[in-house]
């Protein structure tokens, strides 16, 4: 059998993962002393409260994950026979995967005949949850996790993310965004629009005076790069901004027409504790990043 | 009378006391020849602050040579100005103590061709001279002045031909003509010029009855001195005495007996008489014994004790360089009224904010303080008012701990926008800067203020209590109706076209009024961001700033 593996990072829930026979790995972020599993920790995701305490001046921080950690995730399938699948979010934003290869090099020292696939899927947020969602449904048509494996090496350099931010000092502090400029932005209405690159990386790419431009500007991108867009999922993650979240998905409507298939989600807190609140992106599917 | 031809050191600064005095007396006079219907402007208190400063230079006493005590007023001056017409000021008496260099004393005619010297300096104190105002006056005057008899008819016709062209000041500057009033720093100049003239002829009046100016107390730490704190430095004492026909023989009075006992009971003495009044600085640990010795003699004008482990602190502090960061890249001073406008700076990373403002405009001592507290290798400098760049600019160029840039940053829009718009990463200072400019030109600012008098501006009559909406100094609505005003200000601003505004609500308006207005104009405009911030400053019920 095999085991469906993603993560936290990419914004899926324990509801879509019981949906699509997904296994959920929780990444965590710190409060203070407190380190806080998504899900495990919590059963629903209160995205409003955990952003209010981010703008109130709480900023959590994120760490890797143990070796140990992901043995005691993965050895049980090991163990009882099945091979696993990941699919995960981008190694250009996190260590945590230096760590996880150990953890599976030993693990396979331990159950050689066991097989061990993963995705990277270059991307964070919105973007990873789409590619996840595209891998369920590729594995639901009955495709082999080998022939998702090859899917994925052509696809997902075909899944871009263009998002902008409000508050740039949750960047500036993760120190993850090349080119952004360490101004105060976000106070006078000018975001930067940053993407992510073939290697996973954040990019800023411009900026934006004014929200409704700026909203503009990342559904240009859709026009622009978009490839097959009707054919794929739009997905929508932001950050505890309703408004700017009814402003891009009428703008989506109005250039795609109401078939587009919009999926909206909340950027996790793992993520958001590098992005902050008030932040907007759109993945969707196009020629190229 | 009799007859001056010549003028030493004391009798210069004689009149130059004389000069700030009559000014001091008629300053408000100066501030409210205003030609804007809001307060601002207050060029009476900038130009005495900044002729005040520079007689501070002569407190110890003054040389005996008219280019000594010249050159040591103007050095002072050039410290204390204040404002557009305090920085030009002392441009005056720093182009009056080029043409007076190296004279003892100075004949009319030397006085005359200094003054020539003054106007030169004036003029080239500003980058577009503006005819009408304070540089016309003194121009008009000095050509007008008769230097071939004494100092009395030179000053009487040089003040002559100065009122004269004060007078004409409304036929030059249209704005000026439009409010029925004379150029502010051209009568402020006058006043000065009238203090002159009378010491020239015997009156001489060193200022002691005026209150001495407000808003100059540095903050103290109280907390500094405690309960076992022990006196290290004693008390920095001043005071003036005017010694009493009662106590003393004046005619005959020595004070350097007085003198000496203040050598033997304190360090750091100066002291000096000037007529019967006896003037006082001394570093002592026991200041009543000072006071009751020196009561036998007079009465106290002023007095003045501060503890200096204070004053030494607030000084010492700064300068211990074994506590200081390192230095960061870029740091940003900047010029805001009000507590809530300082905050709203500091939040968008200003590291010092200097009071000041239309009424109160810093000096480029100000400036100079606010550089030293600034930890960075290089100072950006938004002084947010075209009168306050120049003060700033001469801060600059003296500030010798680190590069400063003045960004001329016009209003706080400007200023903030600005200050938000510097890469505090950059490693291309000119090109940062220039990218900072280039935000900056895009921004408008617009406020809504009670109107204190009536006006008729740009076809928009107002009556005093209205409420008028502005930018620089157009006026662009008025209603009587606060909300009505700011609407049509933002039409007037442009808020159709334009992507951001930020509203920095004044103290004098209630949240849910805010609210309401922030509904409309949203709904008026739906492709405007508009972001609220809590101003509470005075004067301006709103600040809208456009980007």
């Amino acid at each position: 059998m095999l085991a469906f593996f993603s993560d936290t990072d990419c914004d899926i829930t324990p509801k879509e993962c019981a949906e699509y026979g997904i296994k959920l790995i929780s990444m965590p972020y710190t409060v203070g002393e407190k380190v806080i599993y998504p899900y495990v920790d919590f059963e629903e995701f209160d995205s409003h409260a955990f952003y209010d305490m981010l703008r109130a001046g709480t900023i959590p921080t994120t760490s890797a994950m143990s070796e140990e950690a992901y043995i005691k995730i993965f050895e049980p399938e090991f163990a009882a026979g099945n091979d696993i699948l990941y699919v995960h979010f981008s190694s250009g934003t996190s260590n945590t995967f230096t760590i996880m290869d150990m953890a599976v090099a030993k693990l396979k020292e331990k159950y050689p005949a066991r097989k061990f696939w993963s995705i990277d899927t270059l991307g964070i947020s919105a973007l990873s949850y789409n590619v996840v969602l595209e891998v369920a449904d590729l594995l639901k048509a009955g495709k082999t996790p080998e022939e998702v494996v090859e899917w994925a090496k052509a696809e997902v350099p075909k899944f871009p993310m263009y998002f902008i931010a409000d508050d740039l000092k949750f960047f500036r502090r993760s120190g993850r965004v090349s080119g952004l400029a360490a101004t105060m932005g976000g106070l006078i209405g000018i975001r930067p629009v940053i993407h992510l690159d073939d290697a996973g990386k954040m990019v800023t790419v411009g900026k934006e005076t004014g929200r409704n431009k700026a909203v503009a500007r990342l559904v240009q991108y859709v026009e622009e790069l978009g490839e097959d867009v009707q054919a794929h999922r739009v997905v929508i993650g932001s950050s505890d901004c309703p408004d700017l979240v009814d402003m891009a998905r009428e703008m989506l409507r109005a250039k795609f027409g109401d078939g587009l298939r919009i999926v909206e989600t909340q950027v996790n807190p793992t993520i958001g504790s590098h992005c902050g609140p008030n932040g907007l992106g759109i993945c969707f599917h196009a020629k190229h990043r | 009378m009799t007859e001056t031809y010549t003028m030493d050191g004391p009798s210069f600064a004689g009149m130059l006391r004389t000069g700030a005095a009559v000014l001091g007396r008629e300053k408000q006079a100066v501030n409210d020849l205003n030609v804007f219907p809001i307060p601002d402007g207050d060029t009476g208190d900038n130009m005495y602050m900044t002729i005040k400063t520079g007689c501070e230079a002569l407190d110890a006493g003054a040389p005996g040579s008219v280019s000594d005590t010249a050159s040591a007023v103007s050095g002072r001056m050039l410290l204390g100005a204040r404002g557009n017409s305090g920085v030009i000021l002392s441009r005056i008496f720093a182009g009056l103590a080029k043409g007076l260099e190296g004279l003892e004393s100075a004949g009319v005619a030397d006085f005359a061709n200094a003054m020539t010297f003054a106007v030169k300096e004036a003029y080239s104190a500003v980058s577009n001279p503006v005819e009408g105002t304070i540089i016309t006056v003194l121009r008009e005057g000095v050509a007008g002045a008769d230097s071939q008899g004494d100092f009395s008819r030179y000053f009487n016709t040089l003040l002559g031909a100065m009122r004269t062209s004060l007078e004409h000041t409304p036929e030059l500057l249209k704005v000026l003509k439009d409010n029925g009033v004379v150029d502010s720093g051209g009568a402020g100049l006058v006043y000065i010029v009238e203090g002159m003239k009378n010491a020239v002829e015997g009156a001489v009046d060193d200022g002691s009855a005026l209150s001495p100016a407000s808003g100059q107390a540095p903050s103290v730490d109280l907390s500094i001195f405690g309960e076992d704190s022990v006196l290290e430095f004693g008390y920095c004492t001043e005071f003036l005495l005017r010694l009493q026909s009662s106590k003393v023989d004046l005619a005959g009075f020595d004070e350097k007996p007085l003198v000496d006992w203040l050598n033997s009971h304190g360090e750091s003495v100066v002291a000096f008489r000037d007529g019967s009044i006896f003037k006082v600085h001394v570093h002592t640990f026991h200041p009543g014994e000072v006071f009751n010795y020196m009561q036998q003699f007079g009465e106290f004008l002023t007095v003045k004790v501060e503890n200096m482990t204070l004053q030494h602190h607030q000084t010492g502090n700064e300068n211990n360089a074994y506590f200081r960061a390192p230095a960061k890249k870029y740091g940003i001073v900047t010029v805001a009224s009000g507590e809530g406008l300082s905050e709203a700076f500091r939040q968008i990373g200003a590291d010092v904010v200097i009071p000041g403002g239309q009424t109160m405009n810093p000096s480029t001592q100000d400036f100079l303080d606010a550089f030293a507290k600034v930890n960075a290798r290089h100072i950006l400098v938004f002084p947010n008012n075209p009168n306050i760049r120049m003060a700033a600019e001469q801060a600059a160029t003296l500030f010798k701990g680190a590069d400063v840039d003045v960004v001329p940053s016009a209003d706080f829009g400007q200023g903030y926008y600005g200050i938000g718009s510097v890469d505090r990463d950059s490693d291309d200072t000119d090109a940062m800067l220039a990218g900072v400019c280039e935000v900056m030109q895009n921004v408008k600012t617009g406020m809504v203020s009670a109107a204190v008098r009536d006006a008729e501006n740009g076809g928009i009559s107002i009556h005093t209590g209205d409420y008028v909406g502005y930018s620089g100094k157009t006026i662009l609505a008025g209603d009587a109706v606060r909300e009505q005003a700011a609407l049509r200000l933002c039409e007037a601003l442009g808020a159709a076209s334009r992507d951001v505004m930020l509203v920095f609500t004044g103290a004098d308006v209630p949240d849910d009024e805010a609210a309401a207005t922030r509904q409309k104009i949203a709904s008026a405009y739906p492709n405007l961001e508009i972001i609220m911030n809590k101003g509470s400053q005075p004067v301006y019920d709103y600040i809208f700033v456009l980007c």
